[in-house]
């Protein structure tokens, strides 16, 4: 970029926010996938016309932008893939409004996501999606990535909790979309387009959140197993019983006993799995729940279920779950986290499928994750300095695509596509489906100037096309 | 000159050994929203993040070191949440200390620097008779407030002009007492009392609360009188040279006694005695035993000493305390000085929010970087007076100094104390200490 476009940046943001030094720019390159790629300049916006102006001038000047929340995304959706402009949005991170009458509140798009609980609890309120990320990752990249976490089966992920977004489209228009009632059918559907559509659409600015009241109790157990396929098999049947915890974690032996050396969770290192499990609601409803679970763990030949007795109990079994990848990190020097994700009545076939992938591929799989809604998360532990393991966690990895995909499954459940997975979209939607990604994207970014590179190619991948 | 190669080259392995850190970094970003610097500052070049990357990449020959680079490298408060925070146990605070010894053999230490580690410091006395001058100053100008024109000198010295100082002491708290102070009663062990400096020049109210404490339960304190300060000033300005040739001195010296144990009344300095001069001592099962008989004060007093019925005195206060970083992550020491409080009769204790959260002080940071300091030390204020409490109280000089002077600067009534000054208090009133 010339000095003058610089300039201009700089009249735009102010002097301050506009970050041109090398050193500066290095850290603005990654994100938690394992790409790296140094954008020519940092902007960081403080409005939603700050966003708007920048994009009126990078379709000006042809200058991609990349939107960028906290950087802690997994498959590499805020690295600068064409360079250019990297949009940070953390400094517009602030709550506009709370509205508890209508369970609602709006925020900016930077707001760190764990900030919105405390803020709203005094109304008894609170924000279901909790993504593992959820004290390290903006409310906009949750939403770009449409992001999970562990109360999924239950409370459904970011989707469900998006109304109203103010959205920068790549031209530099303000639109907004959605709306606060709880129906509405005024136009598209057009969240359901922007959520998960990690910023290749519009940059999300402003986002209005539906909140939901704090369940007045939550009854948690621990099932211990003595086979992988009982834990599998019992997930199944808990859902096919007709329950619906609010938390279905599963941890296989590996992950049991990383997490073990890591800190005492009192987690059983002979089991081969464990399961995590809460239901909320009412205490009678929960309590019912939770009989009913137990009989369904009683039918796979559990080996112990032990309802947690207090807060502290059900605190350090929660904090096994919670340092799980952290502890799978300290094993052996990377590690690749996927998130396949299939029906859960495929649960048993997709455990029993990575079990023979460690051993067909002779490599360290940790197996956890959510459970209940098929959500499991692979985590292949290696070491980036042996080339030949290296190539095998690759093999593996695309062999796990093809199964989740055999399967009816999906390869991603809540990472979504960017780089790390974009040579596998077609795989599971066909060439006419990336097609239709491509028409979309199309109408809305002709240049393709906005998040390019990402989740798929253009099919003349040029800013010249228009 | 081939000495200063030499140094140059070790650094430059040392560094290099680091990148196991980074190796083991995810770019997650976990590390950020925790890290009071980048809280402020807001730049992911001042997150441990963005600092191991920039590490990376020098190592790596990629980058140079270039005042931006130093600028990120210096705004770090070593106060370890991000590695207490990291998923993959990382240690950023490691990385960033062996960056700045690197580039300060690539570039060679401050005159002033230099000056002060490697001849006041070493030396002991001048700085010493320094603090005592600079006291008979305060107190000449008895109460230097907000309005005093003395504060127009302040910058020279390269302190904030808006900055409340504590008075130093006339006589140092190590010259209160004769080098072996005999136990009360029938002698259960002989302990030896690293002061580090703020206890000997600033705030000598802690070592006579140490010694009576521990005299009165029945050992005997030696306080050997040649110690000198433990490095970690030194340390963290990135003069390894300068800190390895105290730890040795201080190690040599209290080796010489024959000690039970060694206590420390200062976070910083009892996290050099107990780890970081593992770095620099020379490795033996001697140091093994020198570093595994070095408490902190609150763990010494909670693993040794019950107090009887009567003991201690009421003391009716209000009081929270505040998790000094090189207690609390440092060494984990983070129920012993609480349960101290909660003992003393007549004290409500009440928790504050974050306390474990810095305030900011980091010993020479708040000097250098004010402004930044007192941004961080202004979360800590608003959550004490959330607490409502007559005292404050912690383990740490600098934490005392640093929110201190952020609470008058708030015109905020609380007061800073150590955990064992209200111990002491307490003692007294009891008639323990007589």
């Amino acid at each position: 970029m010339n000095t003058s476009q610089i300039q201009e940046l700089q009249n735009i943001f102010g002097k301050e926010e506009v970050l041109t030094e090398p050193e500066d720019l290095l850290v603005y390159g990654y994100d938690a996938s394992p790409v790296e790629i140094t954008p020519e300049v940092v902007v960081f916006a403080k409005t939603t016309e700050h966003v708007s102006e920048l994009l009126k001038f990078a379709y000006r000047e042809e200058i991609p932008v990349t939107p960028r929340g906290q950087g802690s995304g997994l498959s590499g959706g805020s690295i600068p893939h064409k360079s250019g402009i990297v949009l940070s949005m953390d400094k517009m991170n602030k709550i506009l409004h709370i509205d508890p009458e209508n369970r609602l509140i709006t925020v900016e798009a930077g707001l760190t996501t764990s900030e919105i609980d405390p803020a709203i609890a005094k109304f008894n309120l609170f924000y279901p999606p909790d993504p593992g990320s959820v004290s390290f990752s903006s409310i906009g990249g949750n939403v770009a990535e449409n992001a999970g976490g562990l109360r999924g089966l239950k409370y459904g992920v970011t989707k469900n909790y998006v109304k109203e977004m103010k959205v920068v489209l790549p031209q530099g228009n303000i639109v907004t979309i959605g709306s606060k009632c709880v129906k509405h059918v005024a136009g598209f559907n057009m969240e359901s387009v922007f959520v998960g559509a990690e910023g290749l659409l519009g940059v999300v600015t402003e986002i209005t959140l539906a909140l939901m009241p704090i369940p007045a109790h939550r009854e948690s157990a621990l099932a211990i197993f003595t086979t992988l396929r009982d834990a599998a098999q019992c997930v199944s049947d808990i859902i096919a019983a007709g329950v619906t915890p609010s938390t279905l974690e599963f941890i296989d032996n590996k992950a049991i006993n990383a997490i073990q050396d890591f800190k005492d969770c009192g987690l059983p290192r002979d089991a081969e799995a464990v399961l995590i499990i809460e239901c909320d609601g009412e205490e009678h409803s929960a309590k019912a729940e939770m009989a009913k679970v137990e009989k369904m763990t009683e039918k796979n030949k559990v080996r112990k279920f032990k309802i947690a007795q207090s807060a502290g109990e059900r605190d350090n079994l929660f904090e096994g779950r919670r340092v799980c990848l952290n502890a799978l990190a300290s094993v052996r020097p990377n590690l690749i986290l996927e998130d396949a994700t299939v029906l859960r009545s495929q649960l048993p076939e997709i455990v029993a499928g990575v079990s023979q992938l460690a051993e067909k591929y002779k490599l360290d799989i940790g197996l956890f994750g959510h459970a209940g809604d098929g959500n499991m998360h692979p985590t292949f532990l290696y070491d980036a300095k042996d080339a030949d393991e290296t190539a095998r966690v690759h093999e593996a990895v695309k062999e796990l695509f093809q199964l989740a995909i055999d399967l009816g499954g999906t390869i991603s459940g809540e990472h979504g596509i960017g780089l790390e997975k974009k040579p596998f979209l077609a795989d599971q939607i066909g060439n006419e489906g990336i097609a239709l990604l491509q028409a979309v994207k199309k109408t809305l970014d002709p240049k393709n100037l906005l998040n390019p590179g990402k989740m798929f190619d253009m099919p003349q991948d040029t800013v010249q096309a228009a | 000159m081939h000495i200063q190669k030499n140094i140059q080259e070790q650094a430059r392995q040392h560094l290099a050994e680091a990148t196991k850190e980074f190796d083991k970094c995810m770019k997650c970003g976990k590390c950020r929203n925790v890290c009071p610097v980048f809280k402020e500052l807001g730049n992911e070049i001042f997150s441990a993040r963005g600092k191991n990357k920039l590490a990376e990449k020098l190592v790596a020959g990629d980058i140079e070191i270039t005042a931006r680079v130093k600028q990120a490298i210096n705004e770090c408060l070593n106060c370890k949440t991000c590695a207490a925070n990291c998923p993959a146990g990382v240690k950023p605070e490691e990385v960033v200390l062996r960056m700045r010894w690197y580039i300060t053999t690539k570039e060679g230490l401050h005159w002033f620097k230099a000056l002060l580690f490697r001849q006041l410091l070493w030396r002991k006395w001048p700085i010493t008779l320094g603090a005592k001058m600079v006291g008979l100053a305060q107190r000449s100008f008895f109460g230097i407030g907000p309005n005093n024109p003395v504060r127009h000198l302040f910058p020279l010295f390269g302190f904030s002009k808006r900055r409340f100082f504590p008075e130093m002491a006339l006589k140092t708290g190590q010259s209160l007492y004769p080098e072996v102070i005999p136990a009360k009663g029938k002698k259960k062990m002989r302990v030896g009392y690293f002061t580090g400096c703020a206890g000997n020049l600033i705030y000598t109210n802690v070592v006579t609360s140490v010694v009576e404490i521990l005299t009165a339960c029945g050992y005997e304190v030696v306080i050997p009188k040649k110690q000198r300060c433990n490095g970690t000033p030194v340390l963290a300005n990135g003069d390894y040279e300068g800190a390895r040739r105290l730890m040795q001195f201080n190690y040599d010296l209290f080796q010489s006694y024959d000690l039970d144990a060694i206590v420390v009344a200062c976070s910083s300095c009892g996290l050099a005695l107990k780890k970081e001069i593992k770095q620099f001592v020379e490795g033996s099962p001697e140091l093994e035993a020198f570093t595994g008989k070095v408490y902190d004060i609150h763990e010494f007093i909670e693993n040794n000493i019950t107090f009887e019925e009567g003991d201690l005195g009421k003391l009716p206060y209000k009081v929270s305390y505040h998790d000094p970083c090189h207690l609390v992550r440092g060494q984990g020491v983070r129920e012993q000085p609480r349960n101290i409080l909660k003992r003393i009769p007549g004290v409500e204790f009440h928790e504050m929010k974050d306390a474990a959260v810095c305030c900011g002080s980091a010993g020479s940071y708040c000097i250098t970087h004010y402004d930044t300091a007192i941004k961080i030390d202004n979360h800590k204020v608003k959550n004490i007076q959330d607490a409502h409490v007559d005292y404050v109280a912690t383990g740490c000089p600098t934490c005392i100094m640093h929110i201190q002077d952020n609470l008058k600067q708030h015109e905020s009534p609380e007061k800073m104390r150590y955990v064992v000054e209200m111990l002491a208090d307490s003692l007294r009133a009891g008639g323990k200490i007589k």
